[in-house]
């Protein structure tokens, strides 16, 4: 009981953060805090009382592993790939080429640079970028992530607001008109790029019917179209997945032993069907929260929202070392704190599933 | 009874938290938009420290913050110079030593006088090969300022600049160099406030800290977002007419013509180059040639290319209006060296469009029977633009020579390692002007540039390029040029140029006195509102 209430309280305060963000209003800095502690502590005390305390200990420890082995790999292909970050069309005559391998020390056996980077890194320090001269990447990251985060998040509601009620609706009635609609816009959301969606879209609501903002990231507005584009094709997997799993789980034998005991087909459904059947959906969420973060590239150059995805990707054409690193890791870290979470809410949700 | 709970709990939070909020809105940052220019930068700029600062975004952001000892005479179609921080400058001993009067009386935005030993301090800064400057070579005719800059030298006082008994700047220079004012409006050369450096380190260009002394002055920096200039009131000269600058950071073009169209937006340089034909009927639509140049290069040492007749060949077998008919972007088709607009431009000069003798030159070179041609690769960097030139003159090659050619595309910085390391046989390249004079066209091609990657070098041009750089005389000197320029594009061909780009921008109807050149060199302390 205690627990439930702990869970929905927690669910109600990171909803109203993020209903703050969408109209725009600044948040306050005791709500994230509060937020935080229902969060973690909830968290710390479910750990603790199911005796999972060892085995996320040892998540962790291999999360470390796989990000020192991210990290390693990153160094070593970056260096082997043609072309460095002071190639430009004006070439540098070789006295300032030596200055600025000198300052970056790129000039020093790799396995001092190597020794260098990750003996900053476990002081938290990422370095300074080549191409944003001066600029941290800490900071780089601090002041792009959030918008990335605001994007993703949206998106995410969106897709599973869209996703799951119809996956549900399209294996209940499997087979009839619903079922073909339904999967046929999945599959076409699934299967359009949203460099084509984006730009109907803007033609449509910005400039024919002027209710939303073409571009930029200012309030509810602006936000609109960008997470319903990205959202799309995240909610064409959930739903095809949910349907597949409610075909599976309706034919198991504790409906069909629900449906003998007289039960009514809302109860079945949304007692028996819907909460066994979103077990799937729910493990899918971690990979598909770094997915939408990771593919909002073209979503946030098209509405020229500052995030972090454009310097993920144009920090490898700049040959932008550091910001490469730091980029890269940060994605590494996102998957791996989404895939822990997700595998922890599902021991939540799920009383079969043992872990440790 | 647990939904209940909840749910009345979530409106509490909800009720309170509203009330304690405040709304946020950044958009324009509150700034009168009546009075504020509101133009596209495309991304952000990589640094606003004018002594390291390379790329284009950064210096219009820059050239708007500070002035130089020397401007541009925007006005003038040949982009003349005219007095800034210097109120005078005169050549002697042929050009190698140049002395410059500082003006007195100017401001930096936090009231310190400035004085020439600010400038002093900028090129030591420029020079340190501690700072590595991409820049520094802008300065490396400067006597003993290369060996400086390569460590070979410790002390700055050695580098060819001082002052003189009068408080005159005294630049002396390792060779004569009729064109060495125009260095001097660039941003690299400009003054700095040493104290400021030292006492802020690398945060000296954030808002609440830069000090500079131009028409306008940092206010804001929301980074990858906007950036806001306010104007400098204490300017020293013509005080700025709008009050605001407002940057956006938009990097896809259609995004921020969609702005422009829903009137957020007053100046755009760039403009999707696919939606061209419809905007060119557009009020607002401008366009003018800048001093650039795109081309293909010939790697003379490879095979069939050792033989100049192939290269003149090729280059009469390409015709040059065809290719910019097909990017339809008023782009100026060119066989000589120097781009139009500047000096020494010479409409005639370099190789025809002639098949008949293209073909007749191929034979003469020993490839009468074409099977015979060595594998020829012709690369560029990826981009679709790119890849339609490179197809078009694939087919006229194919067409007008009957040769075969590979077309090979590669990833930017790949490329460039490439011309470096294993120049293919034919390569696209591209070059802009850093400054209106054509010497920065004529020493590309010099055996000791690094941006010559044919392996050509002449030793006759080399000397005619330096003797061009040094006259003071301009007759005199558009003779010398002409002279190399044949010597380039009509007898030895290393290269063959193809079109000097032109830029079209989109300028909303409230504004007026764009300052349009050809350099884009955009400085809007004369721009209004109507």
């Amino acid at each position: 009981m205690i627990g439930r209430l702990w869970g929905t309280g927690t669910a109600l305060l990171v909803a109203s953060i993020i209903l703050l963000s969408f109209f725009n209003y600044e948040i306050p800095t005791p709500l994230v805090y509060l937020t935080a502690l229902a969060f973690f502590g909830g968290a710390g005390v479910f750990i603790f009382t199911r005796g999972l305390t060892i085995y996320v200990i040892k998540r962790c420890l291999g999360a470390v592993f796989v990000m020192w082995v991210i990290a390693t790999l990153t160094f070593v292909l970056l260096r082997t790939l043609p072309g460095g970050p002071f190639d430009s069309e004006k070439a540098l005559p070789p006295e300032i080429l030596e200055n600025l391998a000198k300052k970056y020390k790129l000039n020093e056996p790799l396995i001092n640079q190597y020794g260098d980077y990750m003996y900053n890194l476990l002081q938290g320090d990422l370095g300074q970028s080549y191409k944003y001269i001066n600029r941290g990447i800490t900071s780089i990251i601090a002041e792009s992530l959030p918008n990335s985060i605001q994007l993703g998040v949206y998106a995410l509601i969106i897709s599973y607001m869209i996703g799951i009620p119809m996956g549900i609706l399209a294996g209940w009635k499997r087979g009839s008109w619903v079922d073909f609609s339904s999967m046929m816009v999945a599959m076409s959301g699934q299967s359009l790029p949203s460099f084509l969606i984006a730009p109907i879209f803007i033609m449509v609501f910005a400039k024919q019917l002027g209710w939303l903002e073409p571009a930029l990231w200012e309030g509810p507005t602006y936000y609109i179209i960008p997470m319903v584009v990205l959202g799309i094709r995240p909610a064409a997997v959930i739903a095809r997945l949910t349907r597949a799993s409610v075909l599976e789980v309706i034919h198991s034998d504790y409906i069909r032993t629900a449906r003998a005991k007289g039960l009514d087909q809302k109860t079945v459904l949304f007692k028996h069907v819907l909460r066994n059947s979103l077990i799937p959906v729910l493990s899918l969420s971690g990979p598909l929260a770094a997915a939408i973060l990771t593919g909002s590239f073209v979503i946030e150059q098209i509405f020229a929202i500052p995030g972090i995805a454009k310097h993920l990707v144009l920090s490898v054409t700049n040959r932008d070392y550091p910001l490469i690193l730091g980029t890269t890791l940060l994605f590494s870290l996102i998957l791996v704190v989404a895939n822990l979470v997700t595998d922890l809410l599902i021991a939540i949700v799920d009383p079969r599933v043992k872990m440790g | 009874m647990v939904l209940f709970k909840s749910v009345f709990i979530s409106c509490l939070i909800f009720t309170v938290g509203l009330t304690a909020c405040t709304k946020k809105s950044n958009l324009e940052y509150g700034l009168d938009v009546k009075d504020t220019l509101r133009i596209n930068i495309e991304q952000e700029p990589p640094s606003l420290d004018w002594s390291k600062a390379v790329d284009v975004t950064s210096s219009l952001v820059t050239n708007n913050l500070m002035d130089g000892l020397l401007e541009y005479n925007l006005a003038d179609p040949e982009l003349g110079v005219v007095a800034a921080l210097a109120t005078d400058w005169k050549a002697s001993d042929n050009a190698k030593v140049w002395t410059f009067t500082i003006r007195k009386g100017v401001k930096w935005t936090d009231g310190v006088e400035f004085t020439g030993q600010h400038v002093i301090d900028g090129w030591e800064r420029l020079l340190d090969p501690k700072v590595a400057s991409e820049y520094a070579y802008f300065l490396f005719d400067v006597k003993n300022a290369k060996a400086f800059n390569g460590g070979k030298i410790k002390d700055f006082k050695e580098v060819g600049i001082k002052f003189n008994d009068e408080g005159q700047l005294v630049v002396e220079l390792e060779k004569p160099m009729s064109f060495f004012p125009m260095l001097l409006t660039h941003h690299a050369t400009f003054p700095v406030r040493k104290d400021l450096i030292e006492k802020h380190g690398d945060h000296w260009t954030d808002p609440d800290k830069m000090v500079s002394l131009g028409p306008y002055k940092l206010k804001l920096w929301d980074h990858d977002k906007n950036l806001v200039m306010e104007r400098f009131d204490d300017y020293y000269g013509e005080k700025a007419k709008i009050k605001n600058i407002l940057c956006y950071m938009i990097n896809e073009y259609s995004t921020a013509m969609n702005l422009f169209e829903a009137g957020k937006l007053d100046f755009l340089y760039s403009l999707p180059f696919k939606e061209l034909p419809i905007l060119k009927t557009k009020p607002g639509f401008r366009k003018n040639i800048l001093l650039s140049s795109y081309y293909y290069g010939f790697n003379i040492k490879k095979a069939p290319f050792d033989n100049v007749k192939v290269r003149k060949a090729f280059v009469h077998a390409v015709d040059r209006k065809q290719i910019t008919d097909l990017l339809a972007a008023d782009h100026t088709p060119m066989r000589g060296w120097i781009p139009p607009g500047m000096f020494g431009y010479e409409e005639n000069r370099g190789l025809k469009f002639d098949p008949e003798l293209a073909r007749k030159l191929m034979d003469e070179a020993g490839f009468k029977d074409r099977a015979k041609v060595p594998r020829i690769n012709l690369a560029f960097n990826t981009n679709e633009n790119h890849q339609r030139i490179a197809e078009n003159v694939q087919a006229q090659l194919k067409k007008n020579l009957g040769v075969e050619v590979q077309v090979q595309n590669e990833e930017w910085k790949v490329y460039l390692s490439r011309l470096r390391t294993d120049t293919p046989s034919i390569y696209r390249l591209g070059w802009l002007a850093d400054f209106p004079d054509p010497s920065t066209f004529m020493s590309l091609m010099t055996s000791v540039s690094e941006n010559n990657h044919t392996n050509w070098s002449s030793k006759k041009y080399d000397e005619l390029v330096s003797e061009g750089g040094a006259a003071l005389d301009k007759e005199k000197r558009r003779a010398i040029y002409s002279e190399a320029q044949k010597l380039l594009t009509e007898d030895e061909v290393p290269v063959m140029p193809v079109y000097a780009a032109a830029r079209q921008v989109m300028i909303s109807e409230r504004t007026q006195n764009f300052p349009l050149n050809s350099i884009e060199r955009y400085l809007f302390k004369g721009v209004s509102f109507k």
